[in-house]
């Protein structure tokens, strides 16, 4: 019993490389995951708002996704709904995409993602959008940190 | 010569070595340890859109507060200054939210905040404030932007 941490006769421990690197290989992989996985849903052009005691975002819940992004030069908003630009100005089009998108499902909201320097107006005119395609649940994104 | 060549080519040490190797595994797990620290999850701010009332059923009136958020960063309550615009805790209107749901509880009322910013306000302090009454658990949360007078 005496000698059963070790691997040699003698009685001496000695130390065992392969365990170390089965342990170092788990935990490697454990935070490839969780880094990966998460950094990369960042747009770069989007500075998120800080939103602490928000829910954790359900990406498996149905939702259209408005981003918003800002410019300071101009002071004007950019839209674009997933990846896909979109003109302020064809109201009618995008809430007649919107409401393709949402069909039937009742529980079908609208995520807002917006950057922390766009004025509340540019936040109004996606939700007035939402409100003609009949979505009422809307959802503003923020980030848990600021690092 | 040649005979010392070959040698060299049968004998090549080209064995495993595990001590670079773990090296190199150690430096990939501190670069993903520290990337593991600043990870941003995002969160969402769930709210509803204002006049969203199903008339076919009975309802009973809710209480009902505004937020005002102004260009500026001011927060009001029912238009009365709750904090300075610089203030990012909002603690006094976080205390005015816990109270205010207490009461509704206890009155077995609905408690129906409204959040109206000025369309200049920043989307930053909007979101300060929706994320004071996520913090405060209150779910009916209606969003509008003030026209401008």
């Amino acid at each position: 019993m005496a000698g059963g941490g070790g691997g040699g006769d003698g009685g001496e421990p000695e130390f065992q490389v392969a365990p170390m690197i089965d342990v170092l290989m788990v935990l490697l992989v454990f935070f490839m995951s969780i880094t990966s996985a998460q950094v990369l849903k960042v747009d770069k052009n989007i500075q998120l708002p800080l939103a602490v005691h928000g829910k954790k975002r359900d990406d498996k819940a149905a939702a259209g996704l408005i981003n918003i992004s800002w410019d300071a030069t101009t002071g004007q908003a950019r839209y674009k709904l997933d990846d896909r630009e979109l003109d302020p100005n064809d109201k009618e089009g995008i809430a007649r995409e919107l409401e393709l998108r949402k069909g039937n499902n009742k529980e079908f909201r609208l995520l807002i993602r917006a950057d922390k320097a766009c004025h509340a107006k540019f936040i109004s005119k996606a939700l007035e959008w939402g409100a003609e395609a009949g979505i009422d649940n809307i959802a503003f994104s923020g980030l848990n940190n600021e690092l | 010569m040649a005979k010392n060549r070959t040698a060299g080519v049968i004998n090549p040490d080209v064995g495993f070595q595990i001590a670079p190797m773990i090296d190199v595994v150690f430096v990939i797990m501190l670069f993903f340890m520290v990337m593991a620290g600043a990870v941003k999850v995002e969160h969402e701010l769930k709210t509803t859109l204002p006049g969203n009332v199903e008339t076919a059923q009975e309802t009973e009136m809710p209480d009902e507060l505004t937020i005002a958020v102004a260009e500026n960063g001011q927060v009001s309550l029912n238009d009365e200054p709750i904090s300075t615009p610089t203030d990012r805790d909002l603690t006094l209107l976080y205390q005015e939210m816990m109270r205010a749901k207490q009461n509704a509880e206890s009155g077995k009322t609905k408690l129906l905040v409204t959040v109206q910013a000025e369309e200049t306000a920043r989307y930053e302090r909007v979101i300060n404030v929706l994320d004071i009454l996520a913090k405060a658990e209150v779910s009916n949360v209606t969003f509008a932007v003030a026209e401008p007078e």
